[in-house]
């Protein structure tokens, strides 16, 4: 959108400015094969030249005596050392397994199913229109900072859900389909995003909290709505500010949100806790809540812009038209306006 | 070459000197400008509302500050947090170290490094998303502002991806994004870095010579 007060760059400068840039890709052309990159490990990474224990991978010295007496004992004692000072756990197998076994490979399939669903919906049913068209009269709904609170924390979520798909994704889906090195880039990329991402969720989670409990809390209303499932059985259901589907979303992202940012702080910050089994518990609640709440907001997304008519005005200018406000929220429009929402002498259209 | 030594080395100091060259080049024309002869006697110091025009405004006045508390918020964090994120971040502190300055410093500890981050990030995109949420500010945003955000979005983000510091690719892509950003910002709404020192303080030498407390 062009700006009223927006004096255009003059000519030349702009002109300058593209050459320049146009300069910076044409010598990136001519370093050709300086592509090639080579990949150092992290400082916290395994010593593969170490030949005993478990920093042996490469299997240049068995230690079977060792390994057997180690496994052999209670599972659960976490605090077994090893000779060069290290903790180990052997629950790690269990969780290693449960973690291949089923997150990687079952729960993933909960957001592709969520968006087959979706897609069904849009094209058997279709978008939910407002019945009665547009009014043309607006309410207000949202203020400035509420949606700011609301798009920040959704920027947040996309960005920490992509990574966070990426980095649960890389062994089962990435490494088949783009090879090792490739995996490895996008992986380390992804979770170092994720670790200086992860924080900012916490403090949208609070901001989200503040800004939109009021009106959130349960009411006698809602059950109507989950009799009705919102309105596909049964027709018309009565809602105010919040449906009980918006109340649910909330709630879940605040409670399972707080869980997630528990245990995403234990794992960014693992000295924090020190003990494994909790780390190794993290990783899997992490996941499976990421996981939720990615399904789920997938349905938030769809009925937020393309699925129902009206809905995406109250986020993007902070009001919402007439009959929109009466057809999905009539108790809070007769609240807002002293109006009654099925009152025909009282119709906007 | 490598690509990392091409964006590290020739690049960067080709970019690092577009960005002196052309920012002097810019901050003269401006002052060139000049300003229109004012020939009624002066009331006031205008030298004196230049310097209090330029302290003054990094406070908000009481009526204002209640309605954009989030923009001042928002603002001094991503400012604030990317010049400690610059100025403290380890691998910066052992870059600027290597190929400017010779010398060093303590650096953040990671856990620093990630709250500057963090604090820098939340400003940005507190100030982008503000910017596309409240209608004025949609109306008067242009296209380079917006680019203006992206292109340092994009910085940051690169930086982060390349934090493990275990992959050449990701830090040359870190770099060359770096590298953009020094071309552009001295053509761009950017510059208003290093313009706001002479808006403001053109603004109060107007009000410092009339004689009006700022």
């Amino acid at each position: 959108m062009q700006d009223c007060f927006d004096h255009p760059s003059p000519r030349p400068v702009s002109q300058l400015a593209a050459l320049l840039l146009t300069a910076v890709f044409v010598l990136l052309m001519a370093t050709g094969g300086g592509f090639a990159q080579s990949v150092v490990p992290p400082g916290n990474a395994v010593n593969l030249d170490q030949t005993f224990g478990p920093s042996a991978p490469r299997g240049t010295e068995s230690a079977s005596d060792f390994w057997r007496a180690f496994r052999g004992g209670d599972p659960n004692d976490l605090l077994r050392v090893l000779p060069d000072g290290r903790a180990m756990t052997t629950t790690g197998q269990y969780w290693r397994a449960f973690r291949e076994d089923y997150i990687t490979v079952k729960v993933l399939w909960l957001p592709a199913i969520a968006i087959v669903l979706l897609a069904l919906h849009q094209l058997l049913r279709g978008p939910m229109r407002i019945s009665a068209g547009r009014s043309g009269k607006t309410i207000p709904r949202f203020t400035l900072n509420a949606r700011v609170a609301h798009w920040f924390t959704a920027v947040v979520f996309i960005f920490l859900g992509l990574s966070g798909l990426t980095i649960l994704m890389a062994r089962p889906v990435l490494v088949p389909l783009l090879g090792n090195d490739i995996s490895s880039v996008l992986v380390s990329a992804a979770l170092q995003g994720h670790n200086v991402f992860g924080p900012l969720f916490i403090f949208a989670l609070m901001w989200l909290f503040v800004k939109f409990i009021r009106g959130n809390f349960f009411q006698i209303v809602d059950f109507k709505w989950i009799f009705k499932l919102g309105g596909l059985f049964g027709g018309h259901v009565s809602s105010s500010q919040f449906n009980f589907g918006e109340k649910s979303w909330f709630w879940m992202v605040i409670l399972l949100g707080s869980v997630m940012s528990v245990t995403g702080l234990a794992l960014e910050f693992p000295w924090l806790i020190g003990d494994l089994r909790l780390l190794q518990a993290s990783t899997i609640l992490h996941a499976i809540g990421a996981v939720a709440l990615i399904t789920v907001s997938l349905g938030h997304i769809y009925v937020g812009t393309i699925g129902m008519e009206g809905a995406i005005d109250s986020m993007l200018i902070g009001e919402v038209d007439e009959n929109w406000a009466k057809e999905h929220h009539d108790l809070w429009y007769e609240e807002m306006t002293g109006k009654s929402a099925s009152d025909p002498t009282e119709d906007t259209t | 070459m490598s690509f990392l030594e091409f964006v590290e080395g020739p690049l960067f100091l080709f970019a690092a000197g577009v960005f002196v060259l052309a920012s002097l080049w810019r901050f003269v024309g401006i002052i060139r400008i000049g300003r229109k002869k004012d020939i009624s006697p002066p009331k006031g110091s205008a030298a004196g509302g230049f310097i209090a025009g330029n302290f003054r405004h990094f406070f908000p006045r009481g009526i204002f500050a209640r309605r954009t508390w989030l923009h001042i918020v928002g603002g001094y964090g991503f400012h604030l947090g990317l010049l400690a994120l610059v100025v403290l971040g380890a691998p910066h502190v052992a870059f600027l170290e290597d190929r400017l300055f010779g010398f060093g410093w303590t650096p953040l500890p990671r856990w620093g490094f990630i709250l500057v981050a963090d604090v820098a990030f939340a400003g940005l995109i507190v100030l982008w998303v503000r910017r596309i949420s409240d209608p004025v500010m949609r109306l008067i945003s242009s296209r380079a502002d917006h680019i203006g955000s992206i292109l340092i979005f994009l910085v940051m983000l690169t930086g982060a991806f390349a934090m493990q510091e275990s992959h050449d690719l990701l830090r040359a892509i870190h770099m060359l994004m770096v590298d953009i950003f020094l071309i552009y910002f001295p053509f761009s709404r950017l510059f208003h870095g290093f313009t706001f020192v002479l808006s403001r303080g053109n603004t109060g030498a107007t009000y410092g010579r009339k004689g009006m407390n700022l």
